[in-house]
């Protein structure tokens, strides 16, 4: 868009996010014929993984021809070609290195951080935060809140890119009550990003600063939970506040999807993005609506594109129109593939035990590891945290998450307690490695 | 000194955050605030001597965008490459990462906390950061590294002002056509010269230190 929408408007861009699907279809073609030889020809890992399958561009023609011929790229591929040729990029960057504006990196919550080159002002693809914050109420002249890490740089643009204000925080627990003052002073209408362990230290800083949570949140129409899922029991919290939660869920880095109003599924957007719903333990296609691995090529970012990559990612997904009009595809994160646990034949990921844990009022705050040291086990083990306030009754805490997991998923569990302190110690602050090698 | 008023209707930027001495607390910054300080952020990131081919590791957090942001727009409009990580402990490994993959003309925003990460981390500063030209290192830190073996440029925040030495051992600067330094006792105090969404007159910024000349030398 060129200028900002009228304020009335249900959508921030009308005609890209309600667009058809032959027109989204021919649009996903359009871009991919430019992206498919940009990236053979300029990054190194794309060339020598075509290379390797003896595919060119020349021989992909259609969408058919992508979905049969051009070979997957994955993370660990990645690491590796970064490793064994020293290329910081992992043979990715699609550019001339002087050419970069920024080098920004991902969070590193599974493993080393990887670098996110980017070259700003230019290629840009659509403005998808804008058209997600849009439908979630914000408008121009609004004040939005945003808390959140600086690693993947300015973020705060968007806000100001829509006309907003940005209140900036940082993400952590102890910048909860100048939230609360800050959101009783400016009334801002967004807030990003208000995870689990945010939302109990809030309920903690209204507390001691005889503050009501109701009020604090009063004036926003969205808040946004992002980088890990929320559980039920903190999802009651600040639904008790009033406050309406919206996901946003990076997908194996290559991709981003944000709740909508309707709250059935998180919209992606396919003028950035093409994606694949592949057996997890194959190459097939999925219908939509079964689980599957999602798969998603660039079409977009020239810089370091990403082409046909597998994610790991656990999804569902839906090409139907949603109820709010826009006819975007839709995704339900169900886990990673690399965290899944089989115990006694039954698939165990993370999410599947996280709101029984989160249930016993000592875990309240969620933290908890799967330790994995194979995909088949006999044993589900579990290492979760528990607040300090507890550790003189830690044998019913025990018996109570046994109880929880057990009830959650059919599997005793071999449960580890630790503080929670320890556990927050392992990762990105206040958000952990939910699958642990011991 | 002319403390000039506030400015209370003009369009934001956005609303950082300062130190009083005693909390954080908001600072509300108009675009035309902003656009002053980039302009004094880019004099800065050129008289570090950062140009065209360099890159620059900015460590600060979010709540201080207001002050680091003309930084920030300094490396860019420098022809310099940026990278950011957060100023804590836990961020130490994202600093390493990146001073290991890529070279790096100057570090900006050390803190006491991130010495301590890479601490744990087992990880020598002085060498992680012998490559590196100019290390900008804030209260605290600047110190630590000094007796590692190390020449750090100080960089130390005075509530809503940057005060950055141009060259190791030099007292640090903030820009004086927009903010005065002062002392009370040995606590740094603030005076904006110019209009100001939120007027600042000698206020508390919990930075200690002796100004000399209208700069900066930080208490050890």
């Amino acid at each position: 868009v060129t200028a900002l929408p009228a304020a009335d408007s249900v959508y921030f861009d009308a005609g890209a996010e309600t667009m058809s699907r032959q027109e989204l279809d021919a649009l996903q073609w359009s871009l991919l014929e430019e992206m498919l030889p940009h990236a053979y020809e300029h990054a190194p890992l794309v060339r020598a993984t075509w290379n390797a399958a003896g595919v060119t561009p020349r021989d992909v023609r259609s969408m058919d021809d992508l979905r049969e011929r051009v070979p997957f790229v994955s993370k660990d591929a990645i690491r590796r070609f970064r490793d064994e040729r020293g290329d910081p990029f992992g043979g990715l960057l699609a550019v001339p290195l002087e050419e970069l504006t920024a080098v920004m990196s991902t969070s590193g919550t599974t493993g080393d951080p990887t670098l996110v080159p980017e070259q700003w002002g230019r290629g840009r693809g659509p403005a998808a935060l804008a058209r997600d914050f849009w439908g979630m109420g914000v408008r121009p002249g609004d004040h939005v809140s945003l808390v959140l890490f600086t690693f993947r740089g300015p973020t705060y643009g968007f806000v100001q890119g829509m006309g907003g204000v940005p209140l900036l925080f940082d993400f952590k627990p102890d910048e909860m009550r100048r939230l609360a003052e800050a959101s009783l002073e400016y009334r801002p209408t967004g807030l990003y990003n208000f995870g689990s362990a945010l939302i109990h230290a809030m309920a903690e800083a209204c507390d001691a600063a005889g503050l009501d949570p109701t009020d604090v949140f009063a004036s926003y129409r969205g808040v946004v939970f992002a980088g890990e899922p929320l559980g039920r029991r903190s999802r009651a919290v600040a639904e008790a506040w009033g406050v309406e939660l919206f996901e946003h869920t990076g997908v194996g880095d290559a991709m981003y999807a944000f709740e909508c109003s309707r709250h059935d599924g998180l919209h992606y957007w396919e003028d950035a993005v093409l994606v694949e719903a592949l057996a997890p333990d194959g190459d097939a296609p999925v219908p939509d609506g079964e689980r599957a691995e999602l798969v998603a090529t660039t079409l977009f970012n020239r810089v370091a594109p990403l082409v046909r990559y597998r994610s790991d990612d656990l999804v569902r997904i839906s090409r139907e129109r949603c109820a709010c009009g826009r006819t975007h595809g839709r995704v339900w994160p169900i886990g990673r593939k690399g965290d899944e646990v089989v115990v006694a034949g039954r698939s165990v990921l993370p999410l599947d035990v996280w709101d029984a844990i989160e249930g016993v009022d000592a875990c309240a705050r969620g933290l908890f590891q799967v330790v994995r040291t194979a995909r088949e086990a006999d044993v589900l083990r579990l290492r979760v945290g528990y607040a300090p306030a507890w550790a003189a009754r830690l044998g019913p805490v025990h018996d109570d998450v046994c109880g929880a997991v057990e009830a959650a998923v059919g599997v005793v569990p071999e449960v580890e307690l630790v503080e929670d302190a320890a556990l927050l110690r392992l990762g990105p602050p206040h958000k952990i490695p939910r699958v642990a090698a011991r | 000194v002319t403390v000039t008023g506030e400015t209370t209707d003009a369009p934001l930027w956005g609303v950082g955050s300062y130190h009083d001495g005693t909390r954080v607390v908001a600072w509300p910054i108009s675009q035309a605030e902003m656009d002053r300080d980039l302009r004094a952020g880019a004099r800065v990131v050129a008289e570090l001597g950062i140009g065209p081919g360099g890159r620059v590791l900015h460590c600060s957090m979010l709540s201080e965008a207001g002050q680091f942001w003309p930084l920030v727009v300094g490396t860019m409009l420098a022809g310099a490459q940026l990278s950011c990580a957060d100023a804590t402990a836990g961020e130490a490994a994202r600093v390493a990462m990146f001073l290991r993959r890529l070279p790096y003309d100057a570090v900006l925003g050390l803190t006491p906390a991130l010495l301590d990460g890479l601490g744990e981390l087992r990880v020598d500063p002085a060498e992680l950061l012998a490559g590196v030209r100019v290390v900008g290192a804030r209260p605290g830190a600047a110190a630590r590294l000094r007796e590692a073996g190390l020449a750090p440029h100080d960089l130390v925040l005075c509530g809503p002002a940057l005060a950055v030495a141009r060259a190791p051992g030099e007292p640090a600067r903030v820009d004086t056509d927009e903010w005065e330094l002062d002392t009370d006792g040995d606590t740094v105090v603030v005076t904006s010269r110019r209009p100001r969404t939120r007027r600042f007159a000698r206020t508390p910024t919990g930075a200690r230190g002796v100004v000399v000349d209208g700069a900066l030398v930080p208490a050890a």
